[in-house]
């Protein structure tokens, strides 16, 4: 029965080439109604599983483990285009496996959605998980955060492989009490950098003690409820760090983990974060120190992730911002920058977007410094003008512009520098309407 | 000078969905009339306030592990609530603060929450908890004594039966039960919803009610609020209802 279905995938997998489609996720999907949803359960899998989680930096990560191992001279496999649900990775193993389901690599690297964890990991034997964070992405189509983080520790109950948590997240750091039978669990975390606040700094939750219910005593705040936290009660939160970032510094940027001294491309904290994941899975799989920093040296991406355009000689940052803490950082960034500055923020409500744009009120543009214009544009253009109006910033100053192309002319008018934030559909048509601009008007793009 | 004294409970709690954009909301449109605006805080480790002293108690809405938190607190403030709202003090309550106030709240795994029982409706969770209602909503509303067609997004597995005065009646969207007809609650001094986005976002008029009420306690006479700038506002809402109504 196997073996059917493998043939049956693999055969809808090379059609699909030979119509020069990417296969994507299709495969996947008509195997999962064929298995009645158990469509990673017949692949034989033989080499070690390690997989990324979290609500951010998923991507960021799993690309960055996939790199330790390749530049170590292993042959890895992963779902680099995020196809990161059941489906996704059904359809990436059959594109790889023999007709017997089996498949030759050394390691399996694969981001997984928070809520396929246990989904795909009860049908594939997993032998490490990495979780980054869990902030509110999404609600609507995720469920409640609370669900998804109760499905995840069902899941670590029976799991006695590796779990290598964030520490600073509480959300994240309970599930390492989940299976108090399991001796591979491990922390990473930073020590406060420059911009950590005594005080919480940004809407968030757990701020309350999983285990006894009592709130939660923080020593300081990274970004949102990111930072060193204990429970008086109950002692969650005391545990002794696997690697730990300290000395950071964002301005060069540099900070050290295991006395050794990383050099980052992207200067944010959370890019700290991911990266001491990183060098805690390199630790644990005993990767050569010198290819460590390389990736972690040389990691950047470029899609829409701080990535730079020059509009003219108007230098252009585009971030995405998918939640409020991603749109709280580039907020961040904008004001630890000196000189005036114009933002252009694009907003839509797609389906993949979670319908719902409320998080925008999460958002603190109370902050705003030097900021001398706003336009905004997306399928809810007039909704952020509103969001960032309420919280004092002069009307007068704001242009509402929902035609994309017309806002990047209107945004490019002026000189100086600018700012893009872009949440997750409107990446994609924000890139290419900057791509345009810069071809129809002149300028650059990295 | 006027000025209006507000009690946000539970604000490190229930804050959903933009909830918190609320007391923004009304901040910003007392500031712009120079109107005082004093947004008191109250939570769970707070000593017990003078509810009465406030004009406008207002709480929002959290997901059903900060609803229990908060549940057992809640019935300590019981006695404070009801003479503040029996005295006039205008409610504001979103989704699992408008549960609350009623009779009772039924959950998914049928544990039954007491809620204040200041009005007659309950709520029982739908027992699926994947049959939620979510989505935009477009409401009918009458309260400001004109037809006012308001927006906002609802997210909720409860369902609220037995209310006499809605809010509203529903032009898209759910309201208080899977499918329904009608939404929310409406007292001359209380309005409770599903709505979140937050919302006021778009709707600037329930504001100005809520506002305008608490001034005219205050006076004892009728008050004209000085009219606002909200060209952006009745775009936002126009792009909205004509989007929404149109499928």
């Amino acid at each position: 029965m196997d073996r059917l279905l493998i043939l049956t995938g693999r055969i809808i997998v090379k059609l699909l080439k030979l119509c020069r489609r990417n296969a994507g996720n299709l495969p996947g999907i008509i195997l999962w109604h064929l298995t009645k949803g158990k469509c990673c359960k017949m692949f034989k899998i033989d080499c070690p599983i390690i997989a990324v989680t979290g609500t951010n930096g998923k991507t960021s990560v799993t690309n960055c483990i996939a790199q330790l191992f390749e530049q170590s001279g292993k042959k890895i496999i992963i779902n680099r285009e995020g196809n990161n649900l059941d489906t996704g990775i059904c359809s990436l193993l059959l594109r790889y496996c023999d007709s017997s389901g089996k498949v030759d690599a050394d390691y399996l690297i694969l981001e997984t959605d928070e809520s396929h964890v246990p989904v795909v990991y009860s049908q594939l034997k997993l032998e490490t998980l990495v979780v980054l964070n869990f902030f509110r992405d999404q609600l609507d189509r995720n469920g409640e955060m609370e669900t998804l983080i109760q499905k995840i520790n069902s899941f670590c109950k029976t799991f006695d492989g590796n779990l290598i948590l964030n520490g600073d997240d509480p959300n994240t750091a309970r599930l390492g009490r989940a299976n108090p039978e399991n001796k591979n669990v491990r922390y990473f975390n930073a020590e406060p950098y420059k911009f950590a606040t005594d005080t919480i700094f940004e809407a968030s939750e757990g701020r309350f003690c999983p285990f006894c219910g009592n709130p939660l005593k923080y020593d300081y705040y990274q970004y949102s409820h990111i930072g060193k936290f204990t429970c008086t009660e109950c002692g969650f939160g005391n545990y002794k760090p696997y690697i730990t970032a300290c000395n950071i510094d964002l301005e060069k940027p540099v900070f050290t983990a295991d006395r050794h001294e990383y050099s980052p491309v992207l200067s944010s904290i959370y890019n700290v974060y991911n990266m001491t994941a990183v060098a805690g899975t390199a630790k644990l799989y005993g990767i050569e120190p010198k290819i460590t920093d390389n990736v972690i040296s040389h990691y950047t991406v470029n899609n829409g992730r701080m990535e730079t355009f020059m509009l003219g000689d108007r230098k252009t940052t585009l971030n995405l911002a998918k939640n409020p803490v991603g749109a709280n950082m580039t907020l961040r960034v904008m004001n630890e920058m000196h000189g005036e500055k114009e933002l252009l923020f694009v907003l839509n409500d797609n389906v993949a977007d979670g319908l719902d744009v409320s998080w925008i009120w999460d958002i603190n543009f109370s902050i705003f410094e030097r900021v001398t214009r706003v336009v905004t544009s997306g399928t809810r253009a007039y909704d952020i003008a509103v969001r960032i109006k309420c919280s004092g910033y002069p009307a007068e100053k704001i242009t509402v512009c929902p035609e994309l192309d017309t806002a990047v002319n209107e945004l490019a008018k002026t000189s100086g520098r600018k700012f893009v934030i872009a949440n997750y559909t409107a990446v994609q048509p924000t890139r290419t309407a900057l791509k345009r601009y810069i071809t129809e008007n002149g300028g650059s793009h990295e | 000078m006027n000025k209006i004294k507000i009690l946000h409970m539970y604000a490190d709690m229930l804050d959903l969905y933009g909830d918190g954009g609320n007391m923004e909301i009304i901040g910003y449109r007392c500031k712009m009339r120079g109107i005082e605006c004093i947004i008191d805080k109250y939570s769970v480790d707070s000593p017990m306030p003078d509810f009465s002293s406030y004009d406008l108690i207002y709480i929002g809405g959290g997901a059903d592990l900060e609803q229990q938190h908060i549940s057992e607190n809640l019935q300590k403030c019981r006695d404070g609530i009801e003479s503040a709202y029996k005295n006039g003090t205008f409610l504001f309550l979103i989704c699992g603060g408008y549960q609350l106030l009623g009779k009772y709240y039924l959950d998914a795994d049928g544990n039954k929450i007491s809620g204040l029982g200041l009005f007659g409706y309950y709520t029982e969770a739908e027992p699926n908890r994947r049959k939620r209602c979510i989505g935009n909503i477009v409401l009918r509303t009458e309260f400001t004594g004109k037809t006012v067609d308001i927006v906002g997004f609802e997210n909720h597995g409860g369902q609220t039966r037995n209310v006499k005065t809605p809010l509203g009646s529903v032009l898209c969207g759910h309201g208080n039960c899977t499918g329904g007809t009608h939404e929310g609650y409406f007292e001359k001094n209380v309005i409770a919803t599903y709505m979140h986005g937050p919302c006021l976002a778009k709707n600037p008029e329930i504001s100005d009610y809520i506002i305008k009420y608490c001034l005219e306690r205050q006076n004892g006479s009728s008050v004209t609020l000085r009219p606002l700038d909200d060209r952006l506002e009745n775009d936002c809402r126009r792009v909205m209802i004509s989007r929404l109504l149109k499928k």
